[in-house]
């Protein structure tokens, strides 16, 4: 189990990795913070308030880009410069891996909830359940490093794998309709309802803070599944790739 | 740090702008002047172009009375370079806009002093750097000088050996030769004489020639070089040889024979003379050296059997390819005996 | 004009900034209006601005790759001028963009979208293309890397055209936004298309484009700087 001890210093390295820092910890909050004062206290149609509405969208479309720094790390150190050092330890380097993986997911929950401390104190957003929230967090982050870690698995050229997952992030967040509205097609309404990550999460958090307990469970029960596809589609990949 | 105060300058503008919310032509104005500094920060514009400065003040007052405070700008820019005469121009702008608040005025006089401090702090720094330069350059020269010094003393030293070592030789020369003349003089006059005078004069001339026969032989040890040259080597190299006989002969004019290829011969005869040594049966070696007006010819011939076979070792195969690169060959033979042979070109001149 | 021609060889030669330079902007052509009465044009040529933001940054990313590889200190003792290698590269960036901006419009006024003045859209378009692409020049100066540059600068995009009224209309912001939205050259370019939706005084119009113009002299002249590693 000497692998994850290295939980620790994977997590030095990525607390001192400034520019991810940046990019999914003060961008949003800016993002957070100037969307917060445009929306003010408007109302949506609905009833709940459009800021709430927005600002856990922002939060949990941040996650779905958490899964990048899985992915850089695990390429770095088991497909580009640090490949030969690792693989010249006695090490098993699927677990390392692995360790990788849970480092990533720790961080990017980390920044999660750091996002949803400072939005629930400053612009007291009503996120429901604080554990709930937390709880789809973690899945939320969970399933984006996986996919992350199979576009890494799967494609040969790395800068591809980025791409994808660059891909799988914004279009998730287009799907979900937030920079403009999509268009009503029975099979983008499904798509949203049953399988984008960003919609599931989104409507787990609503139903739960609005008293929807079984829907939220649903939902949630919904994200698992796709973790455990995602899963299965690692391990699949992963067993082909891995050094 | 100027360009740091200037774009201060800049954002205490926009926050101005931003603050009074006057009309929007006049966010021209702060972005031309802003513009203007970023030129000044990255070249020295002429100071006429101060005027822009004044003429966008000029041009923007009338729609936003706080562009007044870009003229810290141009305040600036005119001390810092002395140019005193535009202070008018902003003097009647003031007067002519009416333009009479104590904050404006101090803040265009901190501009102004802030631009003379920068310009004499600038001029001082100047007068440091070239002062620090001028040192460097001394200091430099001075290291020159030094060596140069060193060197000359150096030259002297062998100057003044290699005229000693002349003016001895020509003493030499000079004594010697006058004892011989002076010996032949002897004799002549020896001839004419008889008896007791002339057992004096034959003492005389045994004498002298004694004496300059000593003097000669004490000059040649003493004042020439030591080591062979030439055809001495190969002589001396062949006389040394031990293991057989080794009868050398040379004909024609070894003058013509230009010094580096002595340096050719000299590893090739070894060489042969080794390889006898080594692999043959010889009792005997034959070595010729003949230097024509074109060629020279270096053969060395033994009457051996046992090297029937004709492998080179890597010497031979050096100096073969030595000796091509001078335009000559090394040949080996082994019908009679053994016998390498080593021909050189001559240039045409004779050299 | 080597240097033009090889920027423009290896812009082309990417296959990344071939996406973003066709299949990005042919999207933009195909996206609807929006119900909401907000934005006035579709929603591709409100957000076409982005685009051509991003398309920039993605563009003038070589002449960062160029310092990383050490092509400018070659270049430096090579018997060319900086501002020769500037120029040639930076027409070509342009080039490329207006080109893929005038295609943009013909395509629109094709598909049969109400521009309301294609003519004055492509004027507007053409002036925040020389903006666009003077300001990630300006960016990259400050950057050593292209990654980190191209990152950080998406989320300034994001802020830029948040806070200068293209994602949002102008009016649902606070007093205090509204006010700071002025010093983003987005909002010029979202006062720009409101002004060929609504506008009626010609001189409104030179006016933004002037001040478009002048944050591109601006920004360019910054961005200038010679930077060797």
């Amino acid at each position: 189990m000497k692998e994850l001890a290295t939980i620790r210093f994977i997590g030095i390295r990525m607390s001192r990795d400034f520019i991810t820092m940046l990019l999914l910890l003060v961008v949003p909050i800016i993002l957070i913070t100037v969307f917060s004062i445009i929306l003010g206290e408007a109302e949506g149609l609905t009833g709940t308030p459009i800021r709430d509405e927005t600002v856990v969208l922002l939060v949990l479309g941040f996650q779905l880009f958490g899964g990048a720094i899985t992915m850089n790390y695990v390429h770095q150190d088991l497909f580009a410069e640090r490949k030969d050092r690792l693989l010249s330890l006695p090490m098993n380097t699927r677990l390392y891996g692995f360790t990788i993986m849970l480092a990533g997911i720790v961080y990017s929950i980390v920044l999660g909830t750091i996002l949803i401390a400072y939005t629930a104190l400053i612009f007291d957003v009503n996120w429901g359940n604080f554990m709930w929230a937390l709880l789809v967090i973690t899945l939320m982050s969970s399933l984006s490093s996986i996919i992350c870690l199979v576009f890494t698995f799967s494609v040969n050229n790395f800068k591809i794998a980025e791409r994808l997952s660059e891909v799988y992030g914004v279009g998730m967040i287009l799907l979900a309709g937030m920079f403009f509205p999509m268009p009503d097609n029975a099979l983008i309404n499904m798509f949203n309802d049953y399988v984008n990550p960003l919609m599931l999460a989104y409507t787990t958090i609503d139903q739960v803070r609005s008293g929807g307990l079984s829907d939220g469970w649903l939902n949630a029960v919904l994200l698992s599944v796709l973790i455990i596809i995602a899963f299965g589609l690692l391990l699949l990949t992963g067993r082909r790739r891995m050094p | 740090m100027v360009n740091v105060w200037r774009f201060m300058n800049i954002v205490f503008l926009i926050a101005l702008w931003m603050y009074q919310d006057p009309p929007l032509v006049s966010f021209l104005f702060v972005i031309s002047l802003a513009i203007i500094v970023c030129l000044r920060w990255r070249f020295r514009l002429p100071s006429w172009m101060i005027i822009i400065d004044l003429l966008l003040c000029f041009l923007f007052i009338p729609f936003w009375s706080s562009s007044a405070y870009g003229l810290a700008l141009p305040v600036y820019e005119m001390m810092s370079r002395q140019k005193y005469r535009f202070l008018i121009i902003v003097i009647l702008l003031l007067t002519l806009f009416e333009l009479y608040s104590i904050v404006l005025l101090w803040l265009l006089f901190q501009a102004g002093v802030f631009g003379v401090w920068d310009a004499s702090s600038s001029k001082q720094r100047e007068r440091y750097i070239t002062e620090a330069d001028r040192e460097r350059h001394a200091r430099h020269a001075l290291e020159n000088v030094k060596e140069e010094l060193l060197q000359s003393s150096r030259k002297a030293a062998q100057l003044a050996e290699v005229s000693e070592r002349n003016r001895i030789a020509r003493d030499l020369h000079d004594h010697v030769g006058h004892d011989l003349t002076g010996a032949n003089l002897a004799l002549e006059a020896y001839e004419q004489l008889e008896g007791k005078e002339a057992e004096v004069m034959l003492n005389e001339v045994k004498l002298r020639v004694a004496r300059s026969t000593a003097m000669l032989r004490d000059t040649v040890h003493d004042m020439t070089p030591v080591a062979r040259i030439g055809v001495d080597v190969l002589e001396h190299i062949a006389k040394e040889f031990i293991h057989t006989p080794v009868s050398f002969q040379c004909s024609g004019d070894m003058q013509l024979v230009p010094a580096h290829y002595w340096g050719l011969l000299e590893p090739c005869l070894k060489e042969a003379l080794t390889n006898v040594a080594r692999h043959s049966d010889a009792t005997e070696v034959n070595v010729n050296l003949d230097v024509t007006m074109y060629l020279v010819r270096l053969s060395i011939q033994d009457n051996g059997t046992g090297s029937k076979h004709l492998g080179e070792g890597s010497g031979i195969r050096n100096l073969k390819v030595r000796a091509r690169a001078n335009g000559g060959s090394v040949t080996v033979n082994a019908v009679n005996g053994y016998q390498v042979v080593c021909v050189l070109p001559l240039e045409e001149d004779g050299r | 004009m080597t240097i033009f021609i090889f920027a423009l060889k290896r812009i082309l030669r990417d296959k990344t900034n071939v996406l973003f330079l066709t299949l990005f902007p042919i999207a933009a052509i195909f996206l609807p209006l929006a119900q909401e009465g907000w934005p006035l044009l579709p929603l591709g040529y409100q957000y076409f601005g982005v685009l051509l933001l991003f398309v920039s940054i993605r563009l003038t990313g070589i002449m960062i790759e160029d310092r990383q590889k050490g092509v400018v200190k070659r270049l430096a003792a090579a018997p060319i001028s900086h501002f020769n290698y500037l120029w040639q590269n930076l027409l070509a960036f342009s080039v490329i963009m207006v080109i893929q901006t005038v295609i943009v419009i013909i395509g629109g006024h094709v598909y049969g979208h109400e521009l309301y003045g294609p003519w004055n859209l492509a004027i507007l378009y053409i002036v925040f293309t020389f903006t666009s692409i003077s300001i990630s020049l300006a960016w990259n100066s400050l950057y050593r890397s292209k990654e980190s540059s191209f990152l950080i600068f998406m989320a300034v995009i994001v802020l830029m055209a948040l806070l200068g009224g293209i994602l949002f209309p102008m009016e649902m912001m606070p007093e205090a936004f509204q006010r700071i939205a002025v010093i983003f050259p987005t909002y010029w370019l979202s006062e720009g298309i409101e002004w060929i939706v609504l506008g009626e005084d010609r001189g409104d119009f030179l006016f933004i484009n002037g001040v478009l113009l002048l944050y591109a002299l601006f920004f360019l002249i910054i961005g200038s700087i010679r930077r060797i590693s």
